[in-house]
């Protein structure tokens, strides 16, 4: 023990960044199983597309394959790195996410006309939006573990503005720092969310809106707030499925192709029913690994958003619900994690990464499974998408060094 | 330790939120998460589960539920069906010679979804109606089939129109039309002799579907089974890699190997059609039967048709009195019927009165119940009281006493009236029955006219005395073609019944045989020594008797001609002539068929049938190679020139040179030259040795010895060792003749096909 203090004392700063104890190893063992299964699932689900477009039936598969020993190696790396650290990573985050969600605008549409939701760097491309998901998680994880007692509590705003309508209302109108911080984080929220559905990616901008709302759930941001949040939510939903104009066109048809089932079947149709197709091709026990017949260029793009419709026709109903329940496992685990974290800002990480994922997971399958109109969202750690993917295994890296801490801790 | 560890790392917090919030480091804070925290995020997770359940339910719906459903309708996509048609079997004659052939064409096809501009609709139409002379209202309709993914527009066209379309295509590319029309394999139906054996082999309709003839009634047989290529298709309409393509190979259909000889039914027919144009006849009817299996060799029913082109009226004169009808709908009514008319097999579907041809058949059931011997007279006043009626001989000629070998020949109707009454209805009917006449002979050919009793023909409880007398010279009743060719066989095959048939042998892709036809005795009708009397005197019929025109000079000959008066509204004063009769008589191999329906000039069998018989017969056993023994007066009046036969192709040379051997030497294609050279004297029947290949090396032989022979010895030894003789000296003397010297010396090495000259004299010593 001694002769151990006396290398760490050391080794000092640099030794102090480095987490100490183990990870969660339930926490690995089902993301591990996550990903072989991903990998597995995309090599069935795109070696027809990718004999078509890419000339070799491996193609896709392997570069996933790269991308996926690179994220792992990433994975350990962020996991041996002292959770607190982060809190430095969070504050260089946001300006960072805004510098690339504004860039990303005006940069060509290169990828896929008319969405600018991606950075070609000829080598890699990938989505600003991806960094500023955890990006945002990161900063409201920060904000939300400083500024707890403001929010919980019943402390008057110090802004300007509120002292003023204090001062003049005669203390009848107190404006409370839970009602101020709230606002600010709605703000930087939404900024994130509109500057992504900027980009022409309105799944994405949801996305950003979900991640925020259970940040601040979690971060204990006060009952009424989700309340009120809730009832807009829905009238906004029953807007927009009433009036699908109002939205950008794409995205506006895609509402009104899950409205109307029967709708051009050859057009915003094709892909949604060729997904239903597979699905409800695959039966109880499924066709068999390999076996998906709709993979044939059928389900577009097979190994991407509708990656889970393969998988529920090769798989079948049991092997999709073993994959959800394999979800549900990750994100419970995570959470525990979370609960057993030193501090807030680990738990709010832990739990706000582990959500992001449960929210993607929910929303893809319900898509793919027609339940939600058809928008953009990847299945984690399944569909095609390098950068993608190590970006997501470098935020189950933060979460494995939230756990070491904790075990540590213990 | 820990401490330490966290006050930097806390310190760097300072640093931070010192230069952004410009605040110290709340160290001591409770930053434990908290309860409320805990529960939220718990809450949290619930409601996450909750949405995971549903969407699992969804699943279940989908899957489980629904699962049926959308699997039918993702095969639906995916599956892409082709049928492969099969090729339908072959027809051969007996010699493998190709009748009917299948060959590879092509089916287009629309998909009217895909047409999106009237310009694209315009070119498809304008397009097929120009390259395939389809009418335009049927294409118009199928191409503004909007709902439909596919119109079939025409089918079994050839090579040469597929590429036609192909061109169009390809010239109106900017339009885009190439993905509408698509292009399958097919198969059309050849028929590479056209009119040949026509009745018989009979045509197929669409969808490869035989319509009549062997076409129909081996239909299944020679249908094969049609494979399918199920291809998982791609939503590109791409074919997919092979790993999901599952092929059920087309499976040929068998081929037939037909009992018709291509060069039996090759003579058959020229002489019917001869036949037709010489009496003016409305039909001529000829059937060749092999007499000891009952195997048609050869059967033809003249006008026939072109198999190729079924639908054209194939008789120029019927064309035009259809052509004057000016009622429209009448008009296409006559046009039907006329070409019901010459599809028609009627050796097998119509009947005819047979008239005297009967009379073997009551002579031969008189022998059998020995209410006759051969030496039984009966004498001919040229006419006969039946109950109270005269029946009368041909022009009232008084035959005078005869056996049945005088009342054969002269075709006597007492004698055989009485041999009926004496044989009584009862016996009378046993033998028309036993002969086959109340029955279908069974042969292997669609819609055989089936024997009506009291209606066809009387039955016993129908029967008069005056139907019986009738009856006995073949009046009262009718028969078809193939039964009584197939009755008078009978006579020739030692008293067995055959069942006639055409095809011998059922042959699968590879050649191997499926089935084979064993010829089948139907029964015994008549005694072997009846037989043998009634070949005796058929050929006496043929020698001095009315079918005396069918005699051969070599040959044994046996017949029966008859002349029957067409019983019926349409047939005032028309006539069935016929013949039908065996060969050669000693052993008899072919038996021959020949009615002329309603002739205008030779109006009788004996005049009309007979003549068309014995061009049959000749050419048909010179064809079998059965030798000719002919008298030596014969012989002598034998000798005829060689037939020019260069410049012949290889496939016709035997039959211009018909009543000679043809030997071919080498692979050409033409003669070249020939030996004998054309017009030289030669025997009949002798060798001619034809060469199809400049500079091909000369057949050659020894030369046998042909001294001490007689004229019909030397021909024979002659023509075995390829040689022909040319008679000199003296064939005409009394006495018997022996050849005594010849041209070219025995043991000499000589040119095959080579003439020589052998000289006879009498061995009679001439007394001066």
């Amino acid at each position: 023990m001694a002769a151990k203090s006396n290398t760490k004392k050391k080794n000092g700063f640099i030794n102090s960044m480095f987490a100490k104890g183990s990870i969660d190893v339930p926490f690995f063992i089902i993301l591990m199983t996550i990903v072989t299964v991903g990998l597995i699932m995309l090599f069935s689900s795109s070696y027809t597309y990718s004999y078509y477009n890419r000339g070799s039936s491996t193609e896709i598969f392997t570069r996933q394959l790269i991308y996926a020993v690179i994220g792992i190696v990433a994975m350990f790396l962020v996991s041996r790195i002292r959770y607190e650290y982060f809190r430095l990573i969070a504050l260089i985050g946001v300006p960072v996410s805004y510098l690339l969600l504004v860039l990303v605008l005006f940069l060509p549409d290169s990828v896929q006309p008319g969405f600018y939701r991606w950075i070609d760097l000829k080598v890699i491309t990938f989505q600003p939006s991806e960094i500023a998901k955890i990006g945002l998680i990161l900063i409201l994880a920060f904000l939300l573990e400083k500024n707890h007692k403001a929010i919980t509590g019943k402390v008057p705003s110090e802004m300007t503005l509120c002292k003023k309508i204090d001062q003049y209302s005669k203390g009848r109108f107190v404006i409370y720092k839970s009602f101020t911080s709230v606002i600010i984080y709605g703000m930087l929220i939404l900024s994130f969310a509109v500057l992504v559905y900027l980009e022409n990616h309105l799944s994405g901008a949801l996305l950003m809106l979900a991640i925020g709302v259970v940040m601040l759930w979690l971060g204990e941001a006060k009952g009424r707030w989700f309340a009120i949040g809730g009832a807009l939510v829905v009238v906004a939903a029953i807007v927009l499925i009433a009036n699908p104009e109002i939205l950008k066109e794409y995205a506006g048809e895609r509402i009104t192709s899950w409205l109307d089932k029967d709708s051009d079947p050859l057009g915003v149709r094709w892909q949604t029913n060729n997904s239903l197709y597979a699905i409800g091709s695959g039966g109880f026990l499924g066709t068999g690994l390999g076996q998906s017949k709709q993979k044939h260029l059928f389900v577009s793009e097979p190994q991407n958003d509708f990656i889970f419709s393969i998988i529920c026709e090769e798989l079948g109903f049991v092997g999709a619900t073993a994959i959800i329940l394999l979800f549900a496992a990750l994100i419970y685990r995570g959470i525990k994690i979370g609960m057993n974290a030193k501090d807030r800002f680990g738990a709010l990480l832990a739990m706000g990464i582990v959500f992001q994922v449960g929210i993607q997971v929910a929303l893809n399958i319900g898509v793919v499974t027609d339940l939600l109109p058809n928008t953009g969202i990847s299945l984690p750690f399944f569909s095609y998408g390098g950068t993608s993917l190590v970006i997501l295994l470098a935020e189950m890296g933060m979460v494995l060094s939230i756990s070491r801490s904790s075990s540590r801790r213990e | 330790m820990m401490e330490s560890q966290d006050k930097i790392s806390c310190a760097l917090v300072v640093l931070f939120k010192k230069l952004i919030f410009q605040k110290g480091c709340d160290y001591k804070m409770n930053r434990k998460p908290t309860k409320a925290m805990k529960t939220r995020s718990l809450r949290a997770f619930l409601i996450f589960c909750v949405a995971l359940l549903v969407m699992i339910g969804n699943l279940f719906w989908i899957q489980i539920i629904k699962g049926e459903e959308f699997r039918l309708k993702a095969e639906r996509n995916q599956l892409s069906d082709t049928v492969i048609a099969a090729n339908r079997g072959t027809i051969y004659d007996s010699n493998m010679k190709v009748i009917a052939q299948s060959a590879s064409a092509w089916l287009v096809y629309i998909n009217p979804s895909k047409v999106e501009t009237d310009e694209q609709k315009k070119l498809l139409i304008d397009g097929f109606v120009k390259i395939f002379e389809l009418d335009e209202e049927t294409v118009t309709k199928k191409v503004n089939r909007k709902e439909s993914g596919y119109e079939k527009i025409i089918g079994q066209i050839d090579n040469k129109k597929k590429e036609e379309l192909q061109q169009y295509i390809k010239d109106n590319k900017d339009s885009k039309i190439g993905s509408i029309i698509g292009i399958d394999p097919d198969t059309k139906r050849y028929y590479p002799l056209g009119t040949f054996a026509s009745t018989i082999i009979g045509f197929t309709g669409s969808e490869d579907i035989g319509r009549s003839g062997l076409e129909l009634k081996y239909n299944d047989t020679l249908t094969g089974e049609s494979g399918r290529i199920i291809t998982a298709k791609n939503a590109r309409n791409g074919k997919m890699p092979n790993d999901y393509e599952t092929i059920y190979d087309a499976q040929q259909g068998y081929s037939l190997v037909l009992t018709i000889d291509e060069v039996i039914q090759y003579y058959l027919e020229q002489q019917l059609v001869q036949a037709v144009s010489e009496t003016q006849a409305k039909y001529a009817y000829g059937i060749v039967m092999d007499v000891k299996t009952g195997a048609i060799l050869g059967m033809s029913t003249m006008p026939d048709y072109d198999l190729n082109s079924p639908y054209k009226v194939s008789s120029n004169s019927v064309l035009e009195q259809i052509k004057e009808i000016e009622d429209e709908k009448e008009r296409q009514q006559a046009e039907t019927n006329a070409l019901y008319s010459q599809w028609r097999n009627r050796t097998i579907t119509d009947t005819y009165e047979p008239g005297s041809v009967f009379k073997l058949f009551v002579g031969a059931a008189a022998l059998e119940e020995g209410i006759m011997t051969v030496d039984t007279t009966y004498n001919c006043s040229g006419t006969i009281r039946v109950a109270n009626y005269n029946q009368n001989c041909f022009n009232h000629k008084a035959h005078g006493t005869q056996t049945v070998f005088e009342a054969m020949p002269n075709s006597c109707n007492t004698f055989f009236i009485t041999m009926g009454q004496k044989l009584g209805k009862e016996t009378f009917s046993k033998y028309f029955q036993a002969f086959g006449f109340t029955e279908t002979t069974g042969i292997d050919l669609p819609s055989e006219a089936k024997p009506v009793a009291g209606k066809t023909y009387y039955d016993v409880p129908n029967m008069g005395i005056a139907e019986l007398s009738s009856a006995s010279f073949g009046q009262t009743f009718q028969v078809t073609p193939i039964q009584m060719i197939t009755a008078v066989a009978s006579l020739g095959n030692g008293g067995k019944l055959m069942r006639p048939y055409v095809v011998s042998k059922v042959l699968d892709e590879e050649g191997n045989i499926i089935s084979e036809t064993e010829p089948f005795v139907k029964r015994q009708v008549i005694s072997e020594k009846t037989a043998d009397i009634m070949k005796d005197v058929m050929e006496q019929v043929c020698v001095w008797g009315t079918a005396k025109n069918a005699y051969v000079a070599g040959y044994h000959i046996a017949g029966k001609t008859g002349t029957s008066e067409k019983i019926g509204a349409n047939a005032k004063d028309e006539n069935v002539a016929s013949f039908a009769g065996f060969a050669p008589a000693n052993n008899p191999q072919i038996a021959v068929f020949i009615a002329l329906d309603e002739p205008q000039y030779y109006a009788t069998g004996g005049s009309g049938a007979a003549p068309v018989a014995g061009r049959i017969f000749e050419n048909i056993l010179a064809y079998l190679n059965i030798d000719p023994e002919y008298t030596d007066e014969e012989f002598a009046q034998a000798t005829v020139t060689a037939p020019n036969l260069i410049g012949e192709s290889t496939d016709t040379v035997k039959s211009k040179a018909t009543g000679f051997t043809v030997k071919i030497v080498g692979d050409g294609e033409t003669v070249i030259s020939q030996m004998p050279a054309s017009s030289q004297s030669m025997p009949k029947g002798g060798v001619i040795v034809v060469y199809t290949e400049e500079n091909a090396e000369k057949q050659t032989a020894t030369v046998p010895e042909l001294t001490g022979l007689t004229l019909t010895e030397a021909n024979r030894t002659a023509i075995n060792a390829g040689f022909n003789i040319k008679v000199a000296g003296n064939t005409q003397g009394s006495g018997k003749m022996l050849s005594y010297k010849q041209s070219v010396p025995t043991g000499t090495v000589a040119e095959t096909g080579y003439v020589i000259t052998v000289y006879f004299r009498s061995d009679e010593v001439i007394s001066d």
